[in-house]
């Protein structure tokens, strides 16, 4: 595994700019469609590109997705993006209606997910994105963890046929990989470092926060921990779970999002289905999010138990329940 | 205001458009009759004349798109895609069955759902609301690829009530969006009730024009201000396009007509019958502008479409075929300019080969001509003609006429068959009522050979022979003198459908007591039957209901 030796700092969003642009270059069938929120989303660098393809459709988020279906009627390629507090919760009905039951060519592209979005609050904190869309028929769901990830699934979803729902993160934070790593498939996680004592599945941001505890659960308590970043939730690597299950018997799921419907349930219907181990499933627990300055992330993330410190907890409380 | 349509055989197809969609939703026990009755002019206009598209090419990439934003008139959506020759005309049985390609709800075709679709369905519906944004985005990528297909999109007036409809109306006059055009099926009845009283939503037309919109407003069953209006929106540039058409909701089956309780409920299967015969039995009323008041023909077209008139027939008479004179191609000319309502050409006139192509070139919409002034390859020279043009043809024939053979081979080719129940040459003749026997076995001679067109009653047709005609299979009346004999034509009309509905509410109730439902019948009719009881002596049958 190429891990990024460096502490690059990067941010998803512009990855996400970027890489639309570099593909509007080589595919003159990719259309952007944004809800009064292009610049914060930067698919306002590929409208400054290629003007004529970039829609705004102001504050209507339904009318971004269901136009978004009528373009990829017409034979295109659309990225349709705004807050994900806004999507999918909003326009359920015109994803499930629009999108996915024609089985469309759109990529809802959706950023400022879970609790460090920060100051904005509860409101704008989308906590349960994944476990919405994940149970809907035809819909692909991916966390990526940092740039290098988005920077190469964003090509994948492009060429791939029908609907994805990709969730970014608002904050910059340092890249898992290194520039060079290309190993991304939809269906598929990466081991980004393996253990033979428990599995730590995480996603988006708290991938980070795995890598963490691992090291210091290694250090200082011999614990060989693997660790997986499992972008693609749905379709969620079968395998990969499995042999997690079997090798390391037990496992510890870690995100940003509620603990109902998300990547824990996701790694739950695995196990329980094929090779049942215990599991604990971190994330936000049944309840609201609430502001955070900026700088108070990291205080705000442990408030809702998911420091690196809580993982380590965890993970020495799963193995407790191991069968001996 | 030539509109270059096949008036007859757009009605007829649309009439076969509500006898799929009614036999469809009787056989699946649930399905919207109100919404696919409404919008039955709606559709059967653009699938069979205006939109550009290949049943046997549903992806033709020059095509113009169709999106049903207000899915639940899924089986009349269905029935005008059978029609058209998307699927045979019987699958429309399987509607709403597991396992159809008819879902309740409509599904875009695609490689998953091939199984629940069919080449040719554009959008999926069923959610209210959504269709016109989706229609923006077909829209927006047609018109910044430099490309000529159109969008049309049926929407509702009780989906107008989702927000959405009107992010989507701010978004298309954003857009700019000159090939979207939407049509509003304005039935004023929503599920659970009547619209301005569930939430209002006039002023529906000052509400389009202030999102910067180009509003039309028709009336939604006439075929021809129809397509009049669709040509007209495609030569507004830079806005999208509304068409308001007002609707009867349930329009063609007379119980459930403006009836809040049939938007989403299926008839009984035995019903089947009667309500098909009823669908049959629409009398197209045709006044011909020759009677009354010499001249004037002007105001007399004028006030016939202001009441209500479903045609304006033009008797065309030469002095040579018959003994007197009326007018030629350029009155009708003139008289075109000033409305849309289909003219109905009767040529009495010698040679008629020779001056069809006037009169096609004069604005009309149907042409007929005598029996006795051409021959058989006349007749097929004409027809060619007219067919050619994309109007409906038809052939006249005198009470002295023996019925020619020839003409079962053109059955296909023929529209409208004139029987004249007076010798053609003058106005205000007296019916001659042994041409009731001739139109008896003439409709019977006809049916035989699967004639799909329509029987026109011509000559002393009031409200005293209208229901004997009709009973012998004519279902357009020419009325000269029943309509312009006396100054007041809106009450002359209202009296001639009155007749009209005794005709076929007695024609209705003999099937029905055939069938041994006659009570059943008039019970689910009674507030139709109510007014006309004493006419139809269903007295003691009402006082029994009751």
């Amino acid at each position: 595994m190429q891990l990024s030796d460096k502490n690059i700092i990067s941010d998803m969003r512009t990855a996400y700019g970027k890489t639309l642009v570099e593909l509007g270059l080589k595919y003159p069938n990719i259309i952007c469609v944004g809800a009064d929120t292009t610049d914060s989303l930067k698919t306002k660098m590929f409208g400054d590109k290629f003007p004529n393809r970039l829609y705004n459709v102001g504050i209507a988020e339904a009318n971004l997705v269901s136009i978004a279906a009528g373009l990829a009627i017409a034979g295109k390629v659309v990225f349709a993006s705004t807050y994900a507090a806004f999507l999918p919760g909003r326009c359920l009905d015109q994803i499930r209606n629009a999108i996915c039951y024609p089985f469309l060519d759109v990529k809802l592209v959706v950023s400022h997910a879970g609790l460090t979005v920060g100051p904005d609050g509860a409101s704008h904190q989308q906590i349960e994105d994944i476990s919405i869309m994940r149970s809907l028929p035809n819909m692909r769901v991916l966390v990526p963890s940092d740039s290098v990830s988005v920077r190469n699934l964003i090509p994948l979803l492009s060429n791939t046929p029908g609907p994805f729902f990709m969730r970014l993160a608002r904050p910059s934070n340092s890249n898992i990989y290194d520039d060079t790593f290309e190993q991304f498939d939809i269906g598929k996680g990466n081991v980004i470092k393996d253990g033979s004592d428990i599995t730590m599945i995480s996603c988006g941001l708290m991938v980070s926060k795995a890598i963490d505890a691992a090291l210091t659960l290694e250090k200082e308590y011999a614990v060989s921990c693997r660790v997986i970043d499992m972008y693609s939730i749905k379709p969620i690597d079968v395998e990969l779970v499995y042999h997690a299950a079997v090798d390391t018997g037990a496992i510890v799921t870690i995100e940003e999002h509620s603990i109902i419907g998300g990547l824990g349930s996701a790694v739950c219907e695995v196990t329980a289905e094929n090779h049942p181990v215990p599991v604990n499933r971190m994330g936000v627990g049944d309840t609201f999010g609430e502001s955070a300055r900026e700088t108070e992330i990291e205080s705000l993330l442990s408030k809702y138990g998911l420091s690196s410190d809580h993982v380590i907890e965890s993970v020495l409380k799963t193995r407790k329940r191991m069968k001996k | 205001m030539a509109l270059k349509m096949r008036y007859l055989e757009l009605n007829r197809k649309i009439r076969d458009v509500r006898m799929l969609a009614i036999q469809g939703i009787a056989e699946a026990g649930s399905g919207h009759p109100g919404a696919s009755f409404s919008a039955a002019e709606i559709m059967g206009v653009l699938y069979f004349h205006k939109m550009k598209h290949n049943s046997s090419r549903p992806l033709w990439e020059e095509r113009d798109y169709f999106v049903n934003s207000k899915a639940h008139s899924a089986p009349g959506f269905y029935a005008a895609l059978a029609t058209a020759g998307y699927i045979d005309t019987k699958e429309i049985k399987t509607l709403r069955k597991l396992g159809s390609r008819l879902q309740g709800h409509p599904v875009r075709y695609s490689e998953r759902q091939k199984d629940h679709s069919f080449p040719g369905i554009e959008y999926s519906g069923g959610s209210e609301g959504i269709g016109l944004s989706v229609s923006i985005g077909i829209a927006l990528a047609k018109k910044r690829d430099g490309q000529k297909n159109r969008v049309y999109t049926l929407i509702g007036d009780g989906e107008s009530n989702e927000g959405q409809i009107w992010e989507a109306a701010m978004a298309a006059s954003k857009f700019k969006l000159d090939n979207l055009v939407a049509i509003l099926d304005r039935n004023k009845i929503q599920q659970d009730g009547f619209t301005e009283e569930i939430m209002p939503l006039d002023p529906v037309r000052d509400k389009w024009a202030a999102f910067n919109w180009n509003v039309v407003e028709v009336n939604g069953h006439k075929i021809e201000q129809i397509i009049d209006a669709l040509s007209r929106v495609e030569r507004v540039e830079d806005k999208p396009s509304i068409i308001i058409a007002n609707t009867t909701k349930g329009k063609g089956i007379k119980h459930m007509a403006n009836n809040p309780q049939w938007h989403g409920k299926a008839p009984p299967k035995k019903h089947v019958p009667i309500l098909l015969e009823e669908l049959q039995s629409e009398i197209l009323i045709a006044p011909s502008i020759i009677a009354g008041e010499p001249e004037n023909y002007e105001e007399k077209v004028r006030r016939a479409e202001r009441a209500g008139a479903d045609l304006i027939h033009l008797d065309i008479m030469d002095g040579k075929f018959v003994p007197t004179t009326s007018f030629f191609a350029d009155t009708i000319k003139h008289l075109r300019k000033i409305s849309s309502i289909p003219f109905d050409a009767h040529l009495m006139i010698e040679k008629p080969i020779n001056h069809v192509e006037d009169y096609i070139d004069a604005g009309c919409d149907i042409i007929t001509v005598h029996v006795e002034a051409c021959s058989e390859a006349e007749f097929v020279e004409i027809n060619k003609m007219i067919l050619k043009a994309g109007i409906s043809p038809g052939i006249a024939i005198n009470p002295e006429t023996q019925f020619p053979s020839w003409i079962i081979e053109h059955l296909d080719n023929i529209d409208i068959m004139i029987i004249m129940s007076v010798n053609p040459g003058f106005a205000g003749q007296k019916f001659i009522p042994d041409t009731l026997d001739k139109m008896a076995e003439i409709v019977k001679t006809l049916k035989s050979n699967n004639y799909k067109g329509f029987i026109e009653a011509d000559g002393g047709i009031d409200a005293t022979t209208l229901q004997q005609v009709f009973d012998a299979g004519a279902r357009i009346m020419v009325a000269g003198n029943a309509v312009y004999g006396s100054p007041d034509i809106n009450s002359n009309i209202i009296q001639l459908r009155h007749k009209a509905n005794v005709a076929i509410e007695t024609k209705l109730l003999e099937l029905a007591t055939i069938n041994d439902m006659r009570s059943d019948w008039i019970k689910s009719r009674k507030n139709m039957l109510i007014p006309l009881a004493k006419e139809l002596s269903i007295e003691e049958d009402l006082h029994a209901i009751k």
